[in-house]
This record gives C-alpha cells, sequence and structure tokens, in this order.
C-alpha cells in the first residue's frame, strides 16, 4: 500500500513496483480522484482508493477493509503536507497524526509486516560546529522557534523511530535529500523559479539534491528487503548553491543576509511562491551533505540520476 | 562555466609556473559530481590559493622544506603542527608546501576552528581551499576517504600565545590521537619555525566573540615581518601499533603526548638548525 500515491514520488514508485513481477498487488491511496493510467495498464495487479488520511476512521477502514481484503504486507507512508506556508492542526493531522495513526493500526494489522516512511532530511539540526556530511545519527531539529513544516517532519519521523525494536513491524524511515522538482514540497524549486535568486551574501553552502526517479528507487528497494532502521538517501548531486543557480539559469544576488527574509516574504504575498527563508536559514549558511553509506552497504542504494538541470555544466548554454 | 571560475583557472594559470600549474591536473580529488568534493573543496581554488600565495612562499617568507619524503604519496595521515600567528600563516605555507613536494600533489585538509564556516567569505573560501570545520564527523571522513589532515592540536590558545611564550607547545587536544588509533593512521609530526616570531601580538580583546571567535588579537605590526620559515616533518609515528584502545582516555592521553613529545623535539631540532631569523 502507497500513501500519496497521486504525488510525483507516489506515482513514481507504484511505476517502479507495478514494472516488479515479485509485487503482487499494488494498492494506491492519494486524496484525489485517480490520476493514474496505471489501472488500464494493469487492472489485476493496481487498485485506486480515495481516502483523506486525517480521517482516522476512513484509515481504519481502508487498512482493515480493503487492506484485509487484498492482504497488503508493506505500508509505504509518503504522504506530507507540501506547502511550506500553511500551517494549522489540519497540516499537523496529516503530517503527524497521521503517521502515528497508520503506524499503529499497521501494527494490529493481520498481514501487514513492515512499514516504509519517507521522512527528509529537514529533520536534521543544521550547525556549524558539527559535520558537514550527516550520518544518521546527527542531532535533530528540535527547537520550538522552528517552523511547523520542520516540526512537523521531526515529530513524524520520531514517532516511527520510536517504534522500532517495539513493534512487530519491520520498520523503515528513510531520510531523503531534497527532491528538486515539482509538486513535491521542493523549497529550493520554488525559489529557483524566481528568474534572480538572492542569497547571503559571504556564504555559498554545500547541497545535496536528490532526483526524483532515486528517491523511488530508494523507496522501492526498502519495500523489498528485510533490512529495517533509519537511513539516509542522498542525491547524486552536491554542489553549492550558486552552481545550483548557475545551472537552473539564473541570475544571482548576494544580498545581506538580515534583507532576505522581509524580502522573500514580500515575494510569497505578492506571487504566492512557497519559498521560505526561514525555512531555510541554516540551509543557505551551512552545508549540509547526507552521509549515505549506511543505504549504500545495507539497502544496495546508491544515487544514480542526476537531476537535469536546464544549463549544461560546461558551456553555459542551454541544453 | 561561470565568470569566477573562468577568472580563477585563468589566474592559476598566470601565478603559478607552468610545471606546478601542470601538477595541479592530477591532483588527488574525490569530485563528488560538480568539481567539488562533499566538503566543498574546489581544485579550482585551490590553484588559485596556491598561485596568490606562490610570493608568500618564495619571496616574502623563504620557506625551506625539511623531510617532506616522510609524506606519504597515498593514504590517510595525520600531520600534527605546532601553531601560531595571529592569522593561520603556518598553516597557508604547510599546505602549500605539501602540495610543492608530493608528486602527484596532495592536498593538506586543515582542520580548523568550529567558529569558520561561520564567518561569512571565510568560511566559504576555506571550504574552498580545503579547510574543513573541526568536528569529529568531518575528521572521521577525511580519514576513511584517505586524505591528508592537518591539525593543530594547540588549538586557538596557540595562535594567541604571545611572543614571549612561543615555541612553548600550549594546551594539546587529544582527539587527532584517538582517531588515529581508531583509524590505524600514522602521525606525521611537523614543527614550522619562523611563523612564531612573523607577527607578534601586544594584546588582545578577549571580550570580542563576532561570529564565534574565541578573541581578536592585537598585532605590533600591521604586516607579518618577512622572516624566513622553516617546515621540519619528523618520522610517522604508528601510534596503533604502541596503543590498542583508543577508547580508554588515559591512553589516548599517552598517545597524544608521545606526539606532543615529538613536535616539541622537531621544534628544538629545527631552532638549533636555524641560521638567524631572517
Amino acid at each position: 500500500m502507497v500513501t500519496g500515491a497521486t504525488t510525483p514520488i507516489g506515482r513514481r514508485l507504484v511505476e517502479r513496483l507495478l514494472a516488479d513481477p515479485g509485487t503482487t498487488l499494488v494498492l494506491a491511496v492519494g486524496a484525489e480522484p485517480d490520476p493514474l493510467p496505471l489501472a488500464v495498464r494493469d487492472p489485476e495487479r493496481y487498485r485506486y482508493r480515495q481516502v483523506d488520511l486525517t480521517r482516522p476512521r476512513e484509515l481504519h477502514d481502508l487498512l482493515f477493509s480493503d487492506g484485509r481484503q487484498l492482504q497488503i504486507e508493506t505500508v509505504v507512508h509518503n504522504a506530507l503536507h507540501r506547502r511550506a506556508h500553511d500551517e494549522g492542526p489540519r497540516i499537523h493531522a496529516l503530517n503527524v497524526e497521521c503517521t502515528r495513526d497508520l503506524l499503529s493500526l499497521a501494527e494490529r494489522h493481520p498481514t501487514v509486516s513492515r512499514f516504509v516512511f519517507r521522512s527528509a532530511s529537514a529533520v536534521y539540526r543544521l550547525d556549524p560546529r558539527g559535520s558537514t556530511l550527516l550520518s544518521e545519527d546527527d542531532p535533530l531539529e528540535l527547537s520550538p522557534s522552528a517552523p511547523q513544516k520542520v516540526r512537523d517532519r521531526v515529530e513524524a519521523d520520531l514517532t516511527v523511530c520510536t517504534r522500532m525494536g517495539m513493534s512487530p513491524l519491520q520498520i523503515v524511515v528513510l531520510r531523503c535529500a531534497e527532491i528538486l522538482a515539482a509538486d513535491v514540497g521542493s523549497q529550493l524549486w520554488d525559489y529557483l523559479g524566481s528568474k534572480v535568486c538572492l542569497r547571503p551574501t559571504g556564504f555559498d553552502p554545500m547541497l545535496n539534491l536528490l532526483s526524483l526517479e532515486d528517491a523511488a528507487r530508494a523507496l522501492q528497494l526498502a519495500v523489498g528487503g528485510p533490512e529495517r532502521g533509519v537511513f539516509n538517501v542522498p542525491g547524486r548531486d552536491v554542489l553549492p548553491l550558486s552552481r545550483a543557480i548557475e545551472l537552473w539559469g539564473r541570475v544571482e544576488i548576494p544580498l545581506p543576509g538580515p534583507l532576505l527574509a522581509p524580502l522573500y516574504r514580500l515575494r510569497a504575498r505578492a506571487i504566492g511562491s512557497d519559498f521560505r527563508y526561514d525555512l531555510n536559514f541554516r540551509r543557505f549558511h551551512f552545508s549540509a551533505v547526507l552521509d549515505g553509506r549506511r543505504a549504500q552497504r545495507e539497502l544496495g542504494y546508491e544515487p544514480l540520476h542526476r537531476i537535469v538541470w536546464p544549463y549544461s555544466q560546461s558551456s553555459g548554454s542551454h541544453s | 562555466m561561470s565568470l569566477a571560475r573562468r577568472l580563477g583557472k585563468s589566474l592559476s594559470k598566470l601565478l603559478l609556473d607552468p610545471r606546478q600549474h601542470a601538477a595541479l591536473s592530477s591532483l588527488a580529488f574525490r569530485d563528488a559530481g560538480h568539481g567539488f568534493d562533499v566538503l566543498g573543496f574546489d581544485p579550482e581554488a585551490f590553484g588559485v590559493a596556491l598561485g596568490v600565495t606562490r610570493f608568500a612562499y618564495e619571496r616574502y617568507f623563504r620557506v625551506t622544506s625539511h623531510g617532506a619524503e616522510r609524506l606519504p604519496r597515498s593514504g590517510a595521515a595525520i600531520l600534527a603542527a605546532n601553531h601560531s600567528g595571529l592569522l593561520p600563516i603556518d598553516g597557508a605555507m604547510i599546505v602549500v608546501d605539501v602540495a610543492r613536494q608530493t608528486s602527484p600533489p596532495r592536498v593538506a585538509r586543515v582542520i580548523g576552528d568550529v567558529f569558520i564556516p561561520m564567518m561569512p567569505w571565510v568560511g566559504t573560501t576555506f571550504s574552498r581551499i580545503g579547510v574543513v570545520a573541526g568536528s569529529a564527523g568531518n575528521f572521521r571522513h577525511l580519514l576513511e576517504s584517505g586524505e591528508l589532515v592537518l591539525v593543530f592540536p594547540e588549538g586557538a590558545p596557540g595562535i594567541g600565545k604571545g611572543f614571549r611564550r612561543r615555541y612553548q607547545l600550549q594546551s594539546w587536544r587529544v582527539g587527532h590521537a584517538e582517531l588515529a588509533l581508531r583509524y590505524r593512521v600514522p602521525v606525521i609530526p611537523v614543527a614550522v619555525i619562523g611563523a612564531e616570531e612573523a607577527w607578534p601580538e601586544i594584546g588582545r580583546l578577549d571580550s570580542f566573540h563576532a561570529f564565534g571567535a574565541p578573541f581578536l588579537p592585537i598585532p605590533a605590526t600591521p604586516l607579518p615581518l618577512p622572516v624566513r620559515l622553516h617546515v621540519h616533518y619528523g618520522e610517522p609515528l604508528v601510534l596503533h601499533e604502541r596503543f590498542r584502545d583508543a577508547d580508554d582516555p588515559g591512553t589516548v592521553r599517552d598517545a597524544a603526548r608521545v606526539v606532543k613529545h615529538a613536535v616539541d623535539a622537531l621544534i628544538a631540532q629545527g631552532l638549533s638548525q636555524r641560521q638567524g631569523l631572517w
């Protein structure tokens, strides 16, 4: 069963799972009507259910009606709210309460034995005194002043992690690097959407970006293997912020840091963009790259696919 | 390619002699995909740094190198050196010397203080030329990647030790010894002679902590004095053959003490061999 199946990552994962002859059946779950043409292609192995995951009753019925009937074995929880400006109890319900409920239901489900949760690198606390290469044991962002998007991510991650070793389920948490793609909640995607990118003067941190294809592949590997635990999922692209701006064909303007938050707030109000400087403040100052050795060793995951950058590396011309 | 990178390429070609510039193409470096390593090192920027410091190395400080054949051609190792001089002139000259004395050239990855990444421009520039913030995670990563790591176990107190305490090693941190035991890598003692007289400090503002700096040193001269610098490399210390338990605090302290004594002995040897300051 895959939640968030209508998101680009969910869709890609469902496609990959259906392409694998070892997959008996995929129960795709989304908030919208089924946009996938997969049912037509493979009606025997694909089912779609439109469910509001923030409603505990709907969630319960999904698992103990369809889920039981279809004898689902693995739950991939991939549904997280994407817009950074949206806050409040309903967002929290989707990000955290739903994760808690889903995990608890899966634990008492008769056929589910594996739970895979897609977390994010945003859960890590970026500290200039810490390591640039973040391992799974590095500190999490537990600051009460962190924006809700980050606090929710951390709480959901910890909710799942605290059940490891106590749950009858095999639990896997994948902390994915930022996926640079549309409609996945990528802050950088929105940031690079502007023709002029402002960045804090004097700072040019290293970023690690993940492609959709690699994110889906990591989830697929986590579904298939017996391994359990927390795994970082780094991307193939490791580069400074200025280089990312350049490869995206944007103009960068370094400005004193204190000016950036109000300017980006203004931009968000004017055109409804999603980028929040306060959410990215530390990331735009201090380097952070995920250490993916554990995922490589245990899941066999290695990033293979680069981001398709609109401007080629060598010439600077449009490719 | 950005204008800055194009400028950098031309600048390093202009400033370095052709042999040095050609050697840069064989620089040992783990490209993470976009011309940088995961910690932000950029070989182009390193080439520029070598070019920019050429005058200082050859003409101003007239650096001479002793025992460079002890530098390993490949594999992880730790260089442990004495520290001094307000700005890390000693670190810069060791890095240049290592790059010049090894073939193919190696980059000594300097473990800097943890406040460096918080300083605008300085943090970014340092990371591009191979300096990393002094966290255990970064140090471990460099050793696991087979890098040559340069540490100053005296830390910031070494920089601010003052002229009267020159060549007296200050409190000696032990992290490098623990990691040398854990990763079974040799420690090469390094003594820099001359740097401790190059830029005397007349005082310091202990209340200055901008960007996390421990203090603001006040130099006696606006520029460092053009004293001759001598970089001495000692015999590699294979600590893991003498000491076993990297988790035992006493063992680690003893291992660090061996390194400190070796650096001290090298300083004494360097001072006795030196023929004048200038």
